[in-house]
């Protein structure tokens, strides 16, 4: 009973995790129609920012994941201004530009920072009793962190004008343009805050984990199962796709073993693909 | 008949256009290459080259009908594998295992290209590179097979007629020998659908109105490009004389993605040029192993944004302004066919 | 009573809570040209995909000449007869009209042969002047017009125009009548056309369905319907509605 307990606690910061890090690559997908390659390096960079923020500028860890977020942010929008947004016609291609982006970030990182993974620890340790099992409280503080975030996003997609921008720009863009609203600003604003959702969770997560160039490859994986399972496009799919995915990751791991593990969720998630062609949640129409 | 009388035969014709001659006489005159120097680094390089052309035909296979193929690392993997423990049972020739190497992968690229297939273009590329991962994964996994993380090593080598390829220019030869046949099939495929895989990366309603089943061509590909990946594989396998994981991980795609669009995503000779400059420019410049990525991350940019068609685009339009429009693909008719 | 070349019985289709149409049923009768017309939004676009099986109905069945097609690929629908053009323009582009054309032929599954009536047609239709141009290079009319020679090209048995003189100049349209005269007299093949060019109706179309709503309004000879008040206020409406957007 104790394992099982243990297996949900951690299957839960999993899907808090993989929540915040699906929710920013299924927004750009849903409403630019833009695969961001480059989205996991939004990830490694926010962790970047972020211990570079605490070791060379000397401030304290919640200012520096601040930072991480607000720079990675705007980097992502400048990337979809300045590159993206000239073809962000063309699905194949824009893949392909973010893929470019992102080999540049992460060999831009190396050359900054080195190869090797910096020393970045979160400032609070310690555990907490949860029942019968032990909650570290890092763990929990970053989910704690995520689920406020996550239900943010929610409230600004579901619940603000900017959301009904948002996801009209998804459905037509031409019915959209009529109604005043600029794809160019509403795109530059959405990367942004994929970029942003992306880097916090790196600047959340890294710090406990670790901390490399290449830390973002892992996770654009992940985000790739979680979209494609609970469907490209969909917010709330991305939500319940990183759900079922934090739950098996964490009870495979525990009673099956790692690599294993995660060979039966891929295992699945095709699996999934053959009855479902879109992913649980997934509109059948939109795709190159 | 009148001068600009149009025809009454549409005939349709097999493609096999200049760039793909050219592609063809650059390989067969490759072979010439350790006769010419005997520069171990060169012969190196070359067989790196012929390694990467491998792949790059895979992914051209399916870029051409529109679809980014992660999957190509994967597939190497299989082939490469598969020969190697053929190998290690006995087989060693070099026609058996190109062949096992390239049919191993066919093998499974059918079922799962049923399956991957019917995803929309976009889901397609993700689970492509899903499949990779897989691989990588199941190797892992399957240690007494494949060695797991440690690789296979130590496997009988290759023999050609009972001759053990083991010397630097035969190891060339190997890999030679897997690109000269993956050129060969792929010439095959272009040539006899060529038109067919155009119309569907350029307007596949348009194709599926008029009748043409789109996902036979789809799932007729698919392992043809798997087949070529193959025999990539073989040839990387032989050319480290150890079948390991890392040699085909999921990043690695992008390698030879690159090698493709930058050279030109439009024929075979772009797959040829972008392989030999991308593969050329690695190694000359040793020390940026990892500036490399760097390197292919600013290319693939500048490439989508202003350079479409990759260098043989940027090539073909300047040859284009000298020749004119003078191409008369169609036989003149020979009056009404009653 | 000879069977109809195409049955369209209880036809709906919906995506998710929308519903485009809802039970239409109405008969294109061989070698028929029948108009398909209607203010925008009444779903007549969406009527060609799921008569092509483009998209799939929600319910109801279509018949070519008595076979059910409903539920088959919009690729052997296609292969059966029933071919639809396209109202923005649909070409090969990176291919020239020669190599267009041909592969217009080879996917219907056709001989590479054609009739001198069709060598003829390309040639009024201004196609063989530019026989070895990229479709891509060619004007915007021509690339609508070659991309409606190639349905022809096809040889079906039923042919959907999906508003085919869109995007031509008043002066080009006269192509459309004649593609469609190739269409009807040569290939006995039977047409349906949706259309807002009702100059273009009145010429060709002998019988016409009005189409409102999602529902048929009107069906009947042409100048009947065009005539009715019904119809008149449905048009009126939308030039209102079109009216207000303006100001």
């Amino acid at each position: 009973m104790d394992t099982f307990l243990l297996a949900l606690v951690i299957g839960a910061m999993f899907s808090a995790q993989y929540a915040l890090i699906a929710l920013g690559f299924t927004l750009v997908f849903g409403i630019l129609g833009v695969v961001n390659f480059a989205h996991g390096s939004m990830y490694m960079l926010g962790g970047y920012v972020a211990y570079w923020s605490v070791s060379t500028l000397g401030l304290p860890y919640p200012i520096a994941v601040a930072i991480a977020v607000l720079f990675t942010g705007l980097l992502g929008a400048l990337i979809e201004i300045l590159l993206v947004h000239r073809i962000v016609e063309d699905h194949l291609s824009t893949l392909i530009l973010t893929l470019g982006v992102s080999l540049v970030i992460v060999t831009g990182v190396s050359l900054i920072f080195g190869h090797e993974a910096p020393q970045f620890t979160f400032p609070i340790a310690g555990s907490i009793p949860l029942g019968p099992a032990y909650m570290p409280l890092d763990r929990l503080i970053v989910m704690i962190v995520s689920g406020v975030a996550i239900l943010a996003v929610y409230l600004l997609i579901f619940r603000s004008a900017f959301g009904r921008a948002v996801r009209a720009l998804s459905i037509d863009q031409s019915i959209a343009r009529t109604y005043g609203m600029n794809p160019r600003v509403l795109f530059a604003v959405t990367m942004a805050l994929s970029s942003g959702l992306a880097a916090l969770a790196g600047a959340l997560v890294t710090p406990i984990l670790s901390l490399s160039p290449h830390a973002g490859e892992s996770v654009l994986l992940t985000a790739f199962v979680v979209v494609i399972l609970g469907g490209l496009g969909s917010i709330i799919g991305a939500t319940w796709a990183a759900v079922i995915t934090g739950m098996i990751q964490s009870f495979a791991g525990i009673y099956v073993g790692g690599s294993l593990g995660t060979l039966l969720l891929f295992v699945l998630v095709i699996a999934v693909l053959t009855v479902r062609p879109s992913g649980l949640f997934g509109a059948p129409a939109r795709g190159a | 008949m009148k001068k600009d009388m149009p025809y009454s035969v549409l005939q349709r014709e097999r493609q096999f256009s200049g760039s793909d001659r050219v592609t063809l006489v650059a390989l067969l005159l490759a072979a010439a290459l350790p006769l010419l120097t005997s520069n171990i680094l060169v012969q190196s390089v070359a067989s790196q080259a012929l390694i990467g052309f491998c792949g790059a035909l895979a992914v051209h296979l399916m870029l051409r009908l529109g679809l980014l193929n992660f999957s190509v690392p994967g597939f190497m993997a299989v082939g490469g594998y598969a020969a190697a423990i053929a190998a290690e049972y006995g087989v060693q020739d070099l026609f058996a295992l190109l062949g096992i190497a390239f049919s191993a992968p066919v093998v499974l690229a059918i079922p799962i290209g049923w399956i991957v297939l019917r995803l929309k273009g976009v889901y397609f590329v993700l689970v492509t590179y899903l499949l990779t991962e897989i691989v990588q994964l199941v190797i892992v996994e399957t240690p007494s097979l494949t060695g797991g993380t440690n690789g296979l090593i130590g496997f009988p080598p290759t023999t050609f007629f009972g001759t053990e390829l083991i010397s630097g220019p035969a190891v060339y030869y190997t890999c030679y020998a897997a690109a000269i046949v993956a050129l060969f099939v792929a010439l095959w495929s272009t040539r006899s659908y060529g038109d067919i895989y155009d119309s569907q990366a350029h307007n596949e309603t348009l194709a599926q109105s008029l009748g043409l089943d789109t996902a036979r061509y789809k799932a007729q590909a698919f392992p043809v490009s798997a087949g070529v990946a193959g025999l990539g594989g073989f040839a990387l396998v032989q050319l480290l004389i150890t079948a390991h994981p890392l040699s085909f991980t999921a990043a690695s795609s992008v390698n030879y993605i690159a090698y493709v669009l930058i050279g030109g995503a439009a024929s075979l000779l772009g797959a040829l040029l972008g392989t030999v400059v991308l593969v050329t420019a690695i190694t000359q410049f040793s020390w940026s192993g990892e500036y490399s990525l760097g390197l292919f991350g600013l290319l693939l940019i500048f490439s989508v944004l202003f350079m479409r068609d990759g260098v043989v685009g940027v090539f073909t339009k300047i040859a284009h302004t000298i020749r004119g429009r003078n191409q008369l693909a169609y036989p003149a008719t020979q009056g009404d066919p009653t | 009573m000879s069977q109809a070349a195409l049955s369209v019985e209880a036809l709906s289709k919906s995506f998710g809570g929308l519903h485009v149409f809802k039970d239409l049923t109405f008969d294109l009768a061989p070698g028929e040209i029948l108009g398909v017309i209607g203010p925008n939004g009444a779903g007549k676009t969406t009527l060609v995909n799921v008569l092509s099986n483009q998209l799939t109905a929600t319910s109801g069945t279509v018949r070519l000449y008595g076979e059910v097609v409903s539920g088959r690929s919009f690729p052997a629908t296609a292969r059966l007869g029933l071919v639809r053009s396209f109202q923005h323009t649909s070409v090969f582009p990176t291919a020239t009209v020669a190599e267009n054309l041909v592969r217009a032929r080879y996917f219907a599954g056709r001989p590479p042969q054609i009739h001198t009536e069709a060598t003829e047609l390309l040639e009024v239709c201004g196609l063989g002047a530019v026989f070895h141009r990229k479709a891509v290079d060619l004007p915007y009319g021509l690339q609508k017009t070659l991309g409606l020679v190639m349905s022809c090209l096809a040889e079906p048995k039923v042919l959907m125009m999906d508003e085919p003189a869109a995007g031509l100049e008043r002066v080009e349209r006269i192509v459309v009548d004649k593609l469609v005269h190739y269409a009807s007299h040569v290939l006995e093949c039977s047409i349906m056309i949706v259309e807002h060019d009702m100059d273009l109706i009145r010429r060709l179309c002998p019988r016409s369905i009005v189409l409102e709503g999602g529902k048929i309004l009107a069906q009947g000879a042409t100048p009947n319907v065009l005539s009715e008040p019904s119809v008149i206020s449905a048009y009126l409406g939308e030039a209102l509605e079109a009216n207000d957007a303006v100001h």
